[in-house]
Parts: structure tokens; sequence; C-alpha cells
């Protein structure tokens, strides 16, 4: 068997952390088109990506976005028209799916409904006919690490979602892959159980040292969980960056739309250079960090400014102040503002304030964008 | 015109292209699929060009017009379509019917139901017919004694009651598997959006399940206008084309007409055939997903009674067209001299028709796990892993039955009858007529198999369908081997259907009668042609005789493959008036 050679099982070491040596994943201008009645469609265009060992990345995108696509090529369970996957330097293309050194969670977790949990975890070690006694500790690992103790002979139908989830999970991860895939496996579960398995799942993963894609379209879970978000949108790649990365430099409009609020402001940059622009905003002139495709003078550019990195203050002088505050939300930890000005309408999150300290509805603000927490971007 | 071998200057480069890149199929698969392939091409294409090439040789053709001109042959053409078409339509009704009662309502007697479901393809057609003339026929002792009544069951009326009643069990168990199948949350969440049982029934279940409900037409359809024991017993001037052409066989030895009539009667079965499968591939369902939800709520109202009623009634029928058939086994002349006696078991325990008994069990017995397990695994393939070639198989697996039993018969007596020779070595001897190897065994057990396959296929596809691709790609993904998954996931998960295919394959080898008819030898003695020449020499008491025994011995088999293979896995709650358990 070829799922997990006794050499890596060795690797781990006596606090079941493995050095992420192996594991690296590379796809080199995966395509995948299908034939369908509408003609030829493309699912996947060109996706190159370089996965290191013990990574964790998001594919993260709207629906019909290729990610699934692109999973399910990792996989192996569609063929990719063109391009190819390579895994530690090897191209598995031809390599059929119960061969790769790989386990999914999928969606529906497709536990076997025939199978007790104990069962449906060792069916990859039995298949591997590891020994009596080898199947029952890693089984009894497994059990622990999730949480499973006492379920054992339960039947799949008799578990609760999140319980169902950590024995599809840990059924992944008793067969030691090299890379672990997620389809949307959390989109099944409340937000409270989706929050401590996003926590679980990261943590299993450190542990082991798994590489690890994971497919949703919930920025948050894509945030929160990964080393890196690949940003997808008709079947490409819109960007691949760390989460931090993608919030504040996002390569596109489209990038910053989807993770986060933004606000768009139109704007002519002037001067640009080392990766900054002059532009004037609300009757300010202000230096932001700028996209590398920026040029001077276009008018095509968007300043993007995070509600949360600008500023309101009330006019106390009776004057009238750069906008009028049209609508107010308490949200708990934040309060959200729509603020009419001369460049549009803005949206403006402040936090940590009182609900009595709100902004009434109709004052006139002043409005301070922070310039470096800004960025310049083109149009589409 | 000319075409130039090499023209440098017309030539274009050739294009380079990437090489497709398809993974083969893995060498277990292929080998497989090699023998699906042959064992459809022995049983099933062979005889089939064989008919074909008899019917459109140059002799036949005049045969043509002749029967497109003459009334008396077109009327025989609508009666086949009529009669097709009723029995169809009664016979998936019923079976909905006793599905709905067996897994919608809560009501008693449902294990006693589902059994007497079962009866009619346990025995011969033959026998329903022979017992509906003593109960409901015109000297009946129901129909006259009972009521007075002087009714002629002779002609279209008393084939398609005959029919329905023996073809339904197949529907009613490929929508009892559907049903039970059906994911339950999707009927809760029409609850919970405020609509009625009525509103469900019409909305949520019909429709999931029309896919079920063309399969069992189709499959009724398509027997009802192959049967041959039943128009032959049971017709009187309603002449069908499988008799026809039984007749032209048989009586007038005319093989040319009989290709004729069997070319006529192929294409209204392999037109159902096509219809059928361009409309399901339209609409295909995948419930199960191996994410359970929900539970299944049956019926408690007043509305259960009605309904629960007509299924009693039905049942009823049944029971008392089998219990003729026990009774007048052991009664001198059922109806007119009621004195017990067992003289007519006897002759057929002990007697010459031990030979008859023993034969068929053998055989049958012989042809049910092949023909349940081609089923099944033609059935996987074509789902799962054939993809260009899909069709072709699953069109060889049901040629069994889309094409009708006498035309197989006949065929199989055009292609196999003869020793085939290249030049003076003998490459494929006679497996049918008198000098056939092993008596004509060999042919039997084919043309069991055949007859067989279909049935186990439908339910297996039927299943399969149903099961979420998910579940075995997640075996696959864990490192199973295709082999692997399908032993260890797939199989267990469609464990009905093995169940279905092989208590069907046995049933219908044991009962199977309109092609055999044509292979049987004097070496090799059939349970059912023995019954058709008892009957027609007036011998009833013999023939329901052999239909008890007959009976019986399947009935045993049941039990006997029920508890090797075992039951279902329960794969959702029943929900019931009392609280569940836990």
């Amino acid at each position: 068997m070829t799922v997990a050679a006794p050499a890596e099982a060795a690797a781990l070491d006596p606090a079941g952390r493995r050095e992420p040596s192996t594991g690296r994943l590379q796809l080199e201008a995966l395509t995948k088109r299908f034939t369908g009645r509408a003609g030829v469609v493309t699912a996947v265009e060109s996706v190159t990506l370089d996965v290191m060992p013990g990574e964790f990345i998001t594919l993260l995108g709207p629906s019909g976005c290729g990610k699934t696509t692109t999973l399910r090529m990792v996989a192996g369970f569609e063929d990719a028209t063109s391009g190819r996957i390579l895994l530690d330097g090897k191209a598995i293309d031809n390599m059929p799916p119960q061969r790769r050194p790989m386990a999914m969670v999928f969606q529906s977790y497709a536990l076997f409904p025939h199978m007790t949990v104990a069962e449906n975890i060792s069916y990859g070690l039995r298949l591997q006919r590891r020994t009596r006694a080898d199947i029952a500790e890693s089984m009894r690992m497994a059990v622990t690490s999730m949480n499973l103790v006492g379920l054992e002979n339960r039947s799949p139908h008799e578990l609760s979602g999140g319980q169902q989830q950590r024995v599809a999970l840990a059924r992944a991860l008793v067969v030691q892959p090299k890379v672990l895939l997620f389809d949307e496996p959390l989109s099944n579960l409340d937000a409270k159980l989706r929050d401590a398995m996003r926590a679980e799942i990261r943590r299993i993963q450190k542990m082991f040292g798994i590489t690890s894609i994971y497919v949703t379209h919930d920025q948050d879970e894509a945030m929160s969980m990964s080393d890196r978000i690949v940003v997808m949108n008709k079947g490409k790649v819109e960007q691949a960056a760390t989460p931090g990365e993608i919030y504040a430099r996002p390569a596109s409009v489209f990038v910053a739309d989807f993770i986060g609020r933004a606000n768009f402001v139109e704007t002519v940059p002037e001067g640009v250079a080392d990766g900054r622009a002059m532009v004037t905003v609300l009757g300010r002139r202000l230096s932001v960090p700028a996209h590398p495709t920026v040029a001077s003078g276009s008018m095509d550019a968007y300043l993007m400014v995070r509600p949360e990195t600008v500023t309101l203050s009330p006019v106390t002088d009776g004057g009238t102040g750069m906008g009028v505050v049209l609508r107010s939300t308490f949200h708990g930890p934040s309060i959200d503002y729509e603020v009419e000005t001369a460049g549009g309408t803005i949206t403006v999150t402040e936090s940590g304030k009182d609900s009595r300290e709100a902004l009434v509805e109709g004052t006139n603000v002043d409005v301070t964008i922070a310039p470096d927490r800004a960025y310049l971007l083109n149009r589409e | 015109m000319t075409t130039l071998l090499s023209d440098p200057g017309v030539t274009a480069p050739p294009e380079v292209i990437a090489p497709r890149r398809r993974r083969r199929l893995s060498a277990g698969l292929r080998v497989l699929v090699g023998i699906c392939a042959v064992l459809v091409a022995i049983g099933a294409a062979v005889p089939l060009v064989a008919v074909l090439a008899t019917a459109f040789a140059p002799d036949a053709l005049p045969r043509y017009a002749e029967f497109f001109t003459s009334a008396v042959d077109l009327g025989i053409l609508r009666n086949t379509l009529v009669l097709g078409a009723l029995v169809g339509l009664f016979g998936t009704a019923l079976g909905f019917l006793f599905a709905f009662v067996q897994t919608r309502l809560d009501v008693p007697g449902k294990k006693i139901l589902h059994v007497i479901a079962l009866m009619p393809i346990v025995s011969p057609p033959f026998a329903v017919a022979t017992a509906t003339v003593v109960l409901y026929g015109r000297r009946g002792v129901i129909s006259n004694g009972l009521f007075g009544l002087e009714y002629d069951i002779y002609g279209l009326d008393g084939l398609v009651f005959v029919l329905s009643l023996s073809l339904f069990p197949v529907a009613y168990l490929g929508l009892l598997g559907m049903m039970r199948g059906l994911d339950p949350a999707l009927e809760e969440a029409a609850m919970n959006m405020g609509a009625s049982r009525w509103q469900i029934m019409r909305r949520v279940i019909l429709p999931l399940l029309a896919p079920g409900l063309v399969a069992p037409f189709l499959l009724l359809f398509v027997e009802a206008i192959a049967d041959l024991a039943n128009p032959l017993v049971l017709g009187g001037d309603y002449t069908v084309l499988a008799s026809r052409a039984y007749l032209a066989v048989t009586g007038e030895y005319d093989t040319t007409s009989a290709a004729v009539y069997c070319v006529i009667l192929l294409v209204p079965s392999l037109a159902m055939y096509f219809g059928q499968r361009r409309w399901l591939s339209k609409k295909v369902r995948t419930t199960i997903t191996g994410r359970p939800s929900g539970s299944i709520h049956l019926i408690t109202g007043w509305s259960r009674w009605p309904v629960y009623g007509l299924a009693l009634l039905a049942a009823a029928v049944i029971v008392s067209l089998y219990g003729t058939v026990i009774v007048g086994s052991v009664t001198k002349v059922f109806g007119v001299d009621n004195t017990l006696t067992f003289e007519y078991l006897e002759e057929v325990l002990f007697g010459v028709g031990v030979e008859a008994v023993l034969d068929t069990l053998t055989f049958a017995v012989i042809a049910t796990p092949v023909a349940a397990i081609l089923g099944l695994v033609i059935a996987w393939l074509v789902v799962r892993h054939l993809r260009r070639t899909a069709w072709l198989l699953d069109l060889g697996g049901t040629l069994g039955v889309a094409v009708p039993g006498t035309v197989l018969g006949i065929g199989f007596v055009l292609a196999y009858r003869p020793d085939r020779y290249i030049g003076d070595y003998l490459v494929f001897p006679s497996l049918v007529g008198g000098s056939a190897i092993a008596g004509g065994a060999m042919a039997i057990v084919v043309a069991y198999v055949v007859r067989s396959v279909p049935a186990g296929q439908r339910t297996a596809v039927g299943a399969l369908t149903q099961l979420h691709p998910q579940i075995e790609q997640a075996s696959t993904d864990l490192g199973a081997s295709p082999m692997q998954t399908f032993r260890w996931v797939t199989l267990p998960l469609i464990r009905p259907a093995l169940l279905t295919g092989l208590s069907y394959s046995f049933a219908r080898s044991m009962t199977s009668m309109s092609t055999i008819v044509l292979l049987v030898t004097p070496e090799t003695k059939i349970i059912t042609s023995q019954v058709l020449s008892a009957a027609s020499t007036g011998r009833y008491g013999v023939a329901f005789a052999y239909c008890t025994v007959l009976t019986v011995l399947v009935l045993a088999a049941f039990a006997l493959i029920h508890l090797i293979v075992g039951g279902g896995v329960a794969l959702q709650r029943t929900a019931k008036s009392e609280r569940p358990k836990r």
C-alpha cells in the first residue's frame, strides 16, 4: 500500500508531531474543461500553485469558481484536461485516486452507513493490512484526539452532526496521508460548532504537520484557518497570499470585495513611485500604497478603504464638515455608520464604543482615512 | 475517386496534441468487463442476430408486405400493444399500492402482505391462468358458484387480470427498494412547509419515484407482450404476436414467418426500452448521501384504511388463486369432486415427475448465482466505471428481458441447433435439439441466466443511482481499489438489490417457460413444460401438483437466500407514534 510507508509512520516523534518534510504539492497550469450541452465549459483555467509541506491552503471563492473541481482533480476523481499535478516532485496525474497518499473529508461526510464509528475510522488501516495491534493503537490515538471516546460502536446515523464530522476527520487522519483535502466540511454545522471545529481542524493539522487543501466559500473560515488563501473566480486564481496580505493588499477589486467589507472611492493617482501614489480624497492629499499595475493619471483607479480604518469626528463649531451620518447600526462590539460624503456614501465601523456614545443620524462629521491602511487598485 | 496515399504537398503537418489523458481501467475491471461481454454475447446477442438474419433474408421480405396488408395480422399487432399497455398500467399501480402500504402506512399484517405480494413470482403464470379459469371462469367456483355469474374470462380481460397479478411483484420489489431509499428529510421538509399527506404524495414522493414508476411499466409491458403461456391458455380468440410466432415454429415449421413475427414483436419491445432509457437519463435522483437525516413518518390517520382495504382485496384474490393451486393438487377434480387424494403429488415427487423436478432445480441452482452476480456487476460497471461503452453493456445485459422470451427461444434454435464447423473442425457444438451436448442442458442454463440477469441489473442500477458517489469515493480515497470498494462498501449498501436479484433469478428460472419450451429435449425435462403438457391433456390435478411443488421449492430457496445474504441495512430511523428510545 502506498498510503503511508512505514518509514513515515516512524517519523512521528513521541509527541505525535511530524516534521513536515514531505507533502509538497504543485499544480502546474491545471485546466479542466467539460463538454456539456451548451458547448465547452472551462471550469478551471490554468491554475498554478505551489503548496509547501505542512502548509494549510484554502481555495476560496463563490460557488462555481472551480475550487471544488480543482480539489477533485488533486484527489484524482477528475482527470485534468491539461496541466500537471506533482507530489514531492513526482507527477501523479496518472495515479488512480486510491494510490494517491491523500485523504478527503467530504461535505456530506460520506460516512459508510453500514459500519460503526470504529469500522469507519479503521477502514483505511484495514485496507493497508496493518496488524491488529497497530490498528488498535492508531484507533486509540484517533478516537482520543478527536474526542470520540465512547462512541466507537455507534452507527453514523446515531451521531450528531459535529460527531459525524469528527468521525470523517478521524477516518481521513488515521491513514497518515501526505495531503488532507477538505471539501467544505463545515458547511452543514451550526455557527458555534463551526468555530469549534475550525480550531480543532487547525490544531490537528498543525500537530500532524499534514499539507492541507481546504475548499470553502466562507471567507471567515478561510481567514481564520489558512496559512495562505487562494481566491478563485471564474476558474482562475485571482490572488494567492497570506490572509493578512489578501486583506490589506488585495490584487483586484473582486478580491477586495469578496474578502471583508470595502469602500471604493474613485480617484486619479499622481506621482506613482515605489509602490505608493498620491491621491486626493475628500479634499485631502494622501500618500497611499498602490498595486503595481496602477499608473499615474489612470482614470481606472479605485482607492479601497476598509470601514474600520476610517475615523469620524463630530463637527462641533457649527460647520458642515465633510459628511453627514445617514444611518447608524449598533452591533455590540462595533457600530456601523453610513456616511454621505462628496465622494459617495461610505461605510465606517467604529469599535469599542458604548451604544450611548453612538453618533446620532444627521450629525455632521469630519472623515479621516488612515492612508497606510488604504490601497489603490485598478478597476477590472 | 482517387485517394493519394502520400502527398507531401497536401498533408498538413500533424498537429501536436497532448496525449489524451484517460486513466485506463484496472486489470481486474477489464477482466470483469470481458467476462460480462462474452456471457451477454453467447446468451443474447448471437441468438438475436440469428433471428434478424433469418427475418431479413431475401425470402422473408414479402412476408412484411403480407403482414401490413392483412387485417388479421394487424389485429394481432394491435392486440399485443393493448395488452402490454394495460398490464403495464395495472401491474405498476398494484405494485405501487403494495409498496406504499409496506413503507408508509401504520397498519398490521405488513409482513404477511409482503409474502402474498411475492407469491406470483414463485409460480408459473400458467398456474394462475388455470386457477383463474377454475375460480372466475364461466363455471367458476367463485364467479358462478358464489355470485351466479356466467362471466367469459377468455380474452383481453382475463389476460390483463392474470398477467397483472402474475407480473406485478417486479414493480412491487423495485418500488419498495426505492421508497425505502428516499431521504425522509425531503418529506419532512414538505411536511414542515405545511404540505398535507396527499400533497406530499403528489408533489414530492411521486415525482421522486417517477423514474422508478416508468421502469416497472416498461418491464411489465415487455413481459406482457412476450408472454406465451397465458395467451395459449386464456387468450381464446385474442391472438398476440408471441403465441402466433410460437405456433409458426411448432405447428407450421415455418421459421421464416416466425422470425418475421419476432422482428415485429421486437420493435415495440426495444422501442419501450430505449424510450425509458432516454427518460431515465434525464431524471436521475440521488438520495442516499451518507449523511443520515430525518425519520420516516408512517401515516396513522383514517385515510390509511381505504388504501389498506384495497391492498387486502388484491391480496385476497392472490390467495384464492394460489389456494386453488394447492387445494387442486390434493383433490380429485377441484370444484366437482372434492375428495382428498395424494396421487398427483405422489406422481410428481416419487413417480415420473421427479426427473423434471430435479433437472429444473439443478439448472436453476446453477443459473441463479451467475445471473444475480452478473446483473450486479454489469450494473456497477455501467453506473460507476464505464463511460463511453456503458450503454452497450447495459443494453446487452437488458436484452434478456427487452427481447421477448419466444424470440430468444427461436433465436437459440436458429443459432445453436446446428454444429458449427470451420473446415472439418467442430468449433461450436450443437446446444439445442436432440443431438445437443448434455441433452440441451447448456442451452437451458444459459437461457435461464440471460432471462434472469436484467431483473438483478435493474434493481442494482436503481440502488446504485441512489447511492451517493461520494461514499464510494471516500473509500477509494482511503486506498481501496475499485474491487475492494465494491466488496466492502458498495455491496453491503446495495445488499437488498442483491437479495432481490438472487430471489428473482431463482424464481424466474424455475418458472421460465416461453424460451425454455423451445429448448427442452427428451433428456431434459423441465417442470414448466411438464405443466403445459399436463394441462393441455386435461390433467389439471397433475398440473396443480407440479405448481405446488415448484412453489414450495422457490419459497424454500427464498428463505435460504435470505439466510445467507441477510436483510437490508437500516440507513435511517423509523419514527412511529411512540417516542424513539434514544
